[in-house]
């Protein structure tokens, strides 16, 4: 048969050789040789060059067999089809592959966004006291510990949470107004967070917060849930995927903060302290950020917890009214807490590195 | 060796744009539905079509690729790399918070030249795979060369072009170029290359000039200013002037480096020989403005595409009286998926039919002439790499 070119792998020469038909394949043959016989199924589809179909031939690289034309039908059933979308689609089909393909990609998604809550409470809190030790350590000499300053924090940590296991809950000598959980039960309050408070019942409720926090085990869920997505969308590449997994991470987080704040009101109201305090405090650092602008405020507590209108009134409208709300401190405790960093020789006072 | 081809060109594309968009549609359909993990597949096909339609003197050329091996390289490199470099990120910060300022600042440092000689390695590295797997002839490319001395050279060669104040960046970027292309091979003959950075210094001086050319006019331009200060005609001035410098960086700086990269580029590959061949690239400062503004308007169509159905089902409504602090997904997880796919979708297909053109655009400029003797011309000895271009594709930087 006529009409076929051959490339041998060994030299960039294009050969016009003839093929003929043997029974257990075919040889070809030119002035300068012959090559077989090569059984069919040794073919491998290649992309056309032209309207020239080609064909390749395993274990023998760059070997490739073209067809001038139209391939003559005595051969057509006997040579491999081309591939396309990729073996596993191919062979399923592609309406098929996508509809079994995107269910996987739905239950992977969804186990990946659930996990967390069923995995979080059985991490030992060992490891997450040992990881909250390795990330923070001593916060470079910046936990404060001004005369009488950490037991009047403590006491406001008692009344808020009186059941629960210990907190480790410290005041750092950092100029951002703003306050985190980080992983074993540890709450940072930044210095600037106590200048900013008017009074003890305007702390109460931010921390209140942070305790819900804690007691949920958000932080564990959260890292887990940053762990997970990136594992999963690392696939995606780019900034569809980046910009993708913030934006669900961001949305749980939105529903763990309103339930941080819930269990604020209700440790509030359980420890007889007055919630219109925090309501105020929220008010007016809504005033401020209004001032300043988003840039001068970043990395502070607005950024982090988004203050709304409905969460100023949350606190507000658990106010009783007539209820005789005890002081959450005594005047000389709260101006201890206050103090805490200023009547502190040892600590840091350096700018705080990298922000 | 015409075989009935328009001799007038070595290169010729003749693929087209309705060819193409359903491997781009397709491939888009499986990456979602594969949380990604398709793109390496996806790549493969792109490639594998670019290049079949892509005719070099009387012959297509083939994309031999797979996307197993992208997979493989991808993983590699997450694994050796990139879980390393994420896991020492915390050491740092853990160093910062403990106040030992100084180590955590050394290592970021010693981390990021890490990561400047990883780019450098992966660049060559990429090259050497791509010609690995591009086939013509029945004869491959490639490289004995593993990259790793010319990561170094990588490191070196660009501090000194941005030590100097920038000015030996036209040598730092034709002296890589040679010595990439020097390590490379097509089939047993050695690609050579010798651009000179004296051909394209001229061009960069000029460029290199216009900030300060640009400078000095303003501060010429602002002593009239000056002396009617106060008058509210000056106020018109200045913000002609604010314009002025608007367009200079935001129009003119780019047009610069755009005439520098034409010029660079005509001289690189116009330095490149091969087998016999000399090559040539003749795309000129205009050409390559109206590719850009071309990718350009893909962008634009992407943008008028993602915004008319969203218009036409009322979905902005609710964000004309949106309050400072309030999310306008809050109360519909709904509405960000909507959101998210109607313009996820168009701007995905962007940059698949950027590839087509920029392929289209590469080919459409490069020439080859000489002799070739392809019964001379045998099989490349080189080493195949067995995995694909993961590195390059962390970084995501271009291989040429």
């Amino acid at each position: 048969m006529e009409g076929v070119w051959h490339y041998d792998g060994r030299t960039a020469r294009r050969r016009l050789p003839r093929l003929t038909i043997v029974p257990d394949g075919f040889l070809l043959a030119d002035e300068d040789g012959e090559d077989g016989p090569i059984a069919w199924e040794a073919l491998v589809a290649r992309d056309p060059s032209g309207s020239d179909p080609v064909y390749g031939l395993k274990g023998r690289p760059g070997w490739r067999l073209g067809f001038a034309g139209a391939i003559p039908p005595e051969i057509a059933p006997l040579l491999p089809r081309a591939e396309r979308y990729g073996r596993l689609v191919d062979r399923h089909g592609l309406g098929r592959a996508t509809l079994v393909l995107g269910a996987i990609a739905a239950v992977v998604l969804f186990a990946v966004l659930s996990a967390p809550r069923w995995i979080a409470p059985y991490v030992p809190a060992s490891w997450e006291r040992r990881l909250g030790d390795a990330i923070v350590g001593d916060f470079g000499g910046r936990l404060c510990n001004g005369p009488g300053g950490q037991a009047a924090l403590n006491a406001l940590v008692r009344k808020l949470d009186p059941a629960g296991p210990p907190l480790e809950v410290r005041v750092a000598n950092i100029q951002m107004v703003n306050a985190v959980a980080l992983p074993g039960g540890k709450i940072v309050i930044f210095s600037e967070l106590l200048k900013e408070a008017k009074s003890p019942e305007e702390l109460a409720g931010v921390l209140g917060h942070e305790i819900g926090h804690v007691r949920h085990r958000d932080v564990v869920q959260a890292l887990l849930r940053q762990a997970g997505l990136s594992v999963v969308l690392g696939g995606l590449g780019g900034d569809a995927g980046g910009s993708f997994n913030a934006l669900l991470a961001a949305t749980y987080s939105r529903e763990a903060e309103s339930h941080a704040d819930r269990s604020a009101v209700a440790a509030l109201a359980a420890a007889g302290i007055s919630p219109l305090g925090t309501a105020g405090f929220f008010a007016r650092l809504g005033r401020m950020e209004a001032r300043l602008g988003r840039a001068g405020v970043a990395l502070g507590y607005v950024s982090s917890h988004p203050l709304s209108s409905a969460r100023e009134r949350a606190f507000a409208r658990s106010a009783v009214k007539g209820r005789a709300y005890a002081p959450a401190l005594t005047p000389e405790q709260w101006k201890a807490l206050v103090d805490i960093c200023h009547n502190d020789p040892k600590v840091n006072r350096t700018p705080f590195f990298g922000l | 060796m015409q075989d009935g081809h328009d001799a007038e060109t070595a290169f010729e594309f003749n693929g087209t744009w309705r060819e193409f968009a359903p491997i781009a549609f397709t491939n888009l359909l499986l990456t979602i539905v594969t949380l990604g993990i398709y793109r390496f597949w996806a790549v493969t096909r792109e490639r594998r079509y670019l290049w079949s339609r892509t005719r070099f003197i009387d012959d297509r050329l083939e994309w031999t690729g797979t996307g197993r091996e992208l997979l493989i390289g991808f993983l590699l490199v997450v694994l050796a790399i990139f879980l390393p470099l994420f896991l020492l990120q915390f050491v740092v910060q853990a160093l910062a918070l403990r106040g030992h300022v100084a180590a955590a600042g050394l290592l970021t440092l010693s981390l990021y030249g890490l990561i400047f000689y990883l780019i450098g390695v992966a660049r060559f590295r990429a090259l050497r795979y791509r010609l690995s797997r591009s086939w013509w002839h029945g004869i491959r490319g490639g490289s004995d060369d593993q990259g790793l001395g010319y990561g170094w050279s990588y490191v070196w060669r660009s501090a000194l072009g941005y030590l100097t104040a920038g000015l030996m960046i036209p040598w730092s970027m034709s002296s890589l170029w040679n010595r990439r292309w020097n390590a490379m091979s097509f089939g047993a003959h050695p690609v050579t290359s010798q651009a000179r950075w004296g051909k394209v210094f001229l061009r960069f001086i000029l460029c290199y000039a216009v900030p300060f050319v640009a400078m000095f006019v303003l501060i010429i331009a602002m002593v009239p200013m000056m002396m009617v200060a106060g008058d509210p005609r000056a106020m018109g001035g200045m913000f002609i002037i604010i314009g002025l410098v608007f367009l200079a960086f935001y129009l003119i700086l780019p047009m610069c480096a755009l005439a520098f990269y034409a010029a660079f580029l005509r001289e690189a590959v116009g330095a490149v020989h091969w087998a016999g061949l000399d090559f040539a690239f003749e795309a000129r400062t205009r050409h390559w403005l109206l590719l850009f503004l071309g990718n350009a308007g893909l962008w634009l169509l992407a943008l008028i595409v993602a915004l008319v159905p969203l218009a036409a089902l009322g979905m902005f409504a609710g964000l004309a009286n949106l309050q400072a602090g309030q999310s306008p997904f809050a109360d519909s997880p709904g509405t960000l998926v909507v959101f998210f796919v109607a313009f996820a979708v168009p701007f995905a297909l962007v940059g698949p039919f950027i590839r087509y053109r920029s392929w289209r655009f590469g080919v459409r400029w490069l020439e080859a002439g000489g002799e070739i003797d392809l019964d001379v011309l045998s099989q490349s000895t080189t080493r195949e790499p067995t995995q694909g271009e993961g590195l390059l594709d962390a970084f995501d930087i271009g291989a040429i």
